[in-house]
């Protein structure tokens, strides 16, 4: 079974609204990873939110089409029962910490899904180390910096453990070494077999993704393997998505 | 006289044991674009806020053109230098991107005509026109950015600071800001650029300053890159 | 001394409500003084009282005068030609008021010893639904939020050149007006994201969730809480 079935995905935030996703239509099997690029606006992260199941469940939002993860459809999940089936690192680090200490943040996915304590310490050591931040283990995470709260998001969602892993542009606050880490991290992840969706702009960092999808205003303007189309600089720049 | 002094500055964080910034001393001219790298939790962010005077330094001290800044308002420094904050939400806080982008102006008494005049070519310049009356909170990452260095490089300030401008922009956005920065470069107004994307730097700075743990470790000149400053 | 975060709590009440039960200057003075005494026993330091006063201050000096010029009787003290501005009765009234405040904030500061985590933990170990306990102290962490994003934007305003100062007043209360919605809109905008983040991490998936830590009631705790639920019943009673 194909861990990701998106048939005719439409969206819009408000009834009225402009069309923000058209028409879409993508498949990914188990342990596969899609890189998801375009320019700024064109509608990745509201394509982030709905696979995730979020913006199905937004009040005003109006979503159309179907979203099969692992063959259940998302629509039909009770909201805090999708973070079994999905985890989602937003693009903006501050609106997704909300606890006073950074193993706190990380602890508390792995307490929702009812894991033993013993568990839970083995999952928040094993995902401090993984990233590099287990000196941060007692700072609060408002009083971090850009970078570090990024990191710190990023093992919260680890720490779930969930087969499906969304990543909006988690790299684009991180220096040269955490790049390289969490790179390194997504491809073991990947081998493990884990299924991974990731917003990325510079795409140097993520060739060893399966399939990229570039989106041009809510729409999908080409989808393949990665590796022709990165190799097809004339595409790219005419997507204005190199320089 | 140099624009920006620092001279053994220290910065400390009540809740951090160790020091955020060590005995910074940096001399910043106005006409040249200064670019500040590091890892991440290095003190960039720190760095900034400390030559604007949003943090006061705990040591040493800090002047503006020979002035301190502990001594001068906020509002005094942010006439004269622009800041565009890490995170554009902290800095957003109109009703619509019109407005935001606006407001500076607006607010030291410029005319309505020229306001709309400016404001109008900002929105066109970085591509925001069709947002024009939308909430900014309610806009994409990278559009959010977008207007935040939009409302602050509206105000032609005779010096900005940038923290992270690149964040959530795409190539062609990237460049797009490159030519603007390059272009208010050329007529003399100068800016320090935080960013630890180096690709960005490497095109634009006159000088790169890296920082690590808090500390200066390098600091090289590239005089004359951009030819008026030889 | 560590005590159990429930046990601090038990003090607080305790001693919150003694300060509002209590109206004279003479009862209140020692009642602060107990209080001052606690937080040197929680090992606080007392120079933060005035750190957290001072904000408060300006209140203190409205409500000190409110209660002067209200609270008649005694002594006049002040007055403006015949009519009677100020009374010993209405200071003392102001006096007390102040003391209260002060007391309710000293107490307050034992809060400080223990992290939000430990506030959940000790609600959920008394049985108390753990949505609940998240839902109080989500909303504990909002004021400081409001606070931060109130703060955020006034650094922002001024950067962009304007000088609030000398704002003249019909200006300013234009401004405040027409900030008022967006920054209003964008701190609930952040909540509404918080409560998603929180959701996509499993928040509620089940009826129950476990815990990384745990706390321990001890023979101490119910040593302390005793002493402390009996002397204020009894004091009270005795008023
Ligand atoms: N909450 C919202 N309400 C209404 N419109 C929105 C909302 N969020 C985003 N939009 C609009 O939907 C479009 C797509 O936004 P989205 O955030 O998905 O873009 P993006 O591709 O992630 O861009 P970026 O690279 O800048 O993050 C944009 O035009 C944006 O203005
Ligand atoms: N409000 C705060 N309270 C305590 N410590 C802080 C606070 N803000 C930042 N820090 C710490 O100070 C150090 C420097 O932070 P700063 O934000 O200046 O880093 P930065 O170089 O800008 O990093 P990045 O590239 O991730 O933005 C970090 O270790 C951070 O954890
Ligand atoms: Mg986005
Ligand atoms: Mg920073």
């Amino acid at each position: 079974m194909e861990a990701v079935i998106v048939e005719d995905l439409s969206y819009r935030y408000w009834p009225e609204g402009p069309l923000v996703l058209k028409n879409m239509n993508f498949r990914m099997a188990r342990g596969e990873m899609l890189v998801i690029t375009g320019l700024s606006g064109c509608g990745k992260s509201t394509l982030c939110y709905c696979l995730s199941g979020i913006a199905g469940h937004r009040r005003d939002g109006v979503m159309q089409g179907q979203i099969l993860l692992d063959g259940k459809d998302i629509q039909k999940l009770r909201a805090a029962s999708l973070a079994l089936e999905v985890g989602i690192v937003f693009q903006d680090p501050d609106s997704q910490l909300f606890s006073p200490s950074v193993e706190d943040e990380i602890a508390f996915g792995p307490e929702n899904l009812c894991l033993p304590p013993g568990d839970i310490r083995a999952r928040v050591d094993e995902v401090l180390d993984l990233l590099g931040i287990s000196s941060l283990i007692e700072a609060n995470p408002y009083h971090l910096s850009g970078g570090e709260k990024h990191l710190v998001a990023l093992a919260a969602v680890l720490a779930l453990d969930p087969p499906l892993l969304i990543l909006d542009e988690v790299m684009s606050q991180l220096d040269q070494q955490a790049v390289q880490r969490v790179a390194d991290v997504l491809k073991r992840l990947k081998d493990a077999g884990k299924t991974i969706i990731a917003v990325e702009h510079r795409l140097e960092t993520v060739t060893f993704a399966d399939h990229l999808m570039v989106l041009e205003r809510g729409a999908l303007a080409r989808w393949g393997p990665i590796e022709p189309m990165t190799a097809d600089r004339e595409f790219l720049a005419a997507q204005h998505l190199i320089d | 006289m140099h624009f920006l002094t620092l001279t053994q500055v220290n910065f400390h964080y009540p809740k951090l044991s160790r020091m955020a910034l060590e005995n910074i001393n940096l001399e910043i001219e106005q006409k040249s674009i200064t670019a500040i790298i590091g890892p991440n939790g290095s003190g960039k962010t720190t760095l900034g806020k400390v030559m604007i005077g949003i943090l006061q330094a705990t040591g040493g001290k800090v002047l503006l053109q020979g002035e301190p800044v502990s001594e001068m308002s906020l509002a005094q420094i942010g006439r004269r230098i622009g800041y565009v904050f890490q995170n554009p939400d902290l800095q957003l806080f109109c009703a619509t991107v019109a407005e935001e982008i606006g407001f500076g102006l607006v607010n030291q008494g410029w005319e309505p005509a020229r306001v709309k005049e400016k404001v109008d070519f900002c929105l066109e310049f970085f591509q925001l026109a069709e947002y024009r009356h939308v909430f900014p909170l309610l806009l994409s990452q990278g559009e959010k950015q977008r207007v935040a260095i939009a409302s602050v490089l509206v105000a032609e300030n005779e010096f900005v600071i940038l923290d992270e401008p690149t964040i959530g922009l795409d190539a062609y956005r990237k460049k797009i800001l490159a030519g603007y920065l390059r272009k208010i470069a050329s007529i003399g107004r100068g800016m320090v650029l935080i960013s630890h994307d180096m690709g960005f730097v490497e095109h634009l700075a006159d000088r790169v300053i890296q920082l690590e743990k808090g500390r200066i470790v390098g600091d090289s000149e590239r005089k004359g890159r951009n030819g008026y400053d030889t | 001394m560590t005590l159990d975060p429930r046990t601090k709590m038990v003090i607080v009440i305790c001693l919150s409500t003694l300060a509002l039960i209590y109206n004279s200057a003479g009862e209140l003075l020692p009642l602060l003084l107990v209080t001052l005494l606690l937080l040197l026993l929680f090992r606080i330091d007392i120079s933060s009282v005035w750190v957290y006063l001072k904000r408060f201050l300006q209140l203190m000096l409205v409500v000190f005068i409110i209660q002067c010029i209200f609270t008649r009787g005694g002594e006049v003290l002040l007055s403006l030609g015949s009519t009677a501005l100020v009374s010993s009765q209405g200071l003392l009234a102001g006096a007390s008021l102040v003391l209260r405040i002060i007391v309710i904030i000293s107490a307050a500061l034992i809060f400080t010893t223990f992290s939000s985590r430990d506030f959940i933990l000790g609600l959920v170990q008394w049985k108390i639904p753990y949505e609940l306990a998240f839902m109080v102290t989500i909303a504990m962490r909002f004021l400081p939020l409001f606070r931060d994003e109130f703060v955020n934007v006034v650094t922002a305003i001024q950067l962009r050149g304007v000088e609030l100062k000398q704002v003249s007043w019909g200006r300013k209360i234009d401004l405040f007006r027409s900030l008022l919605f967006p920054v209003v809109f964008g701190a609930l905008l952040k909540a509404q994201q918080l409560a998603v983040a929180m959701e996509s991490r499993g928040f509620r998936a089940y009826p129950r969730r476990t815990y990384l830590r745990r706390l321990d009631f001890i023979w101490i705790d119910y040593a302390v809480m005793l002493i402390f639920i009996t002397i204020t019943l009894m004091l009270i009673i005795s008023y």
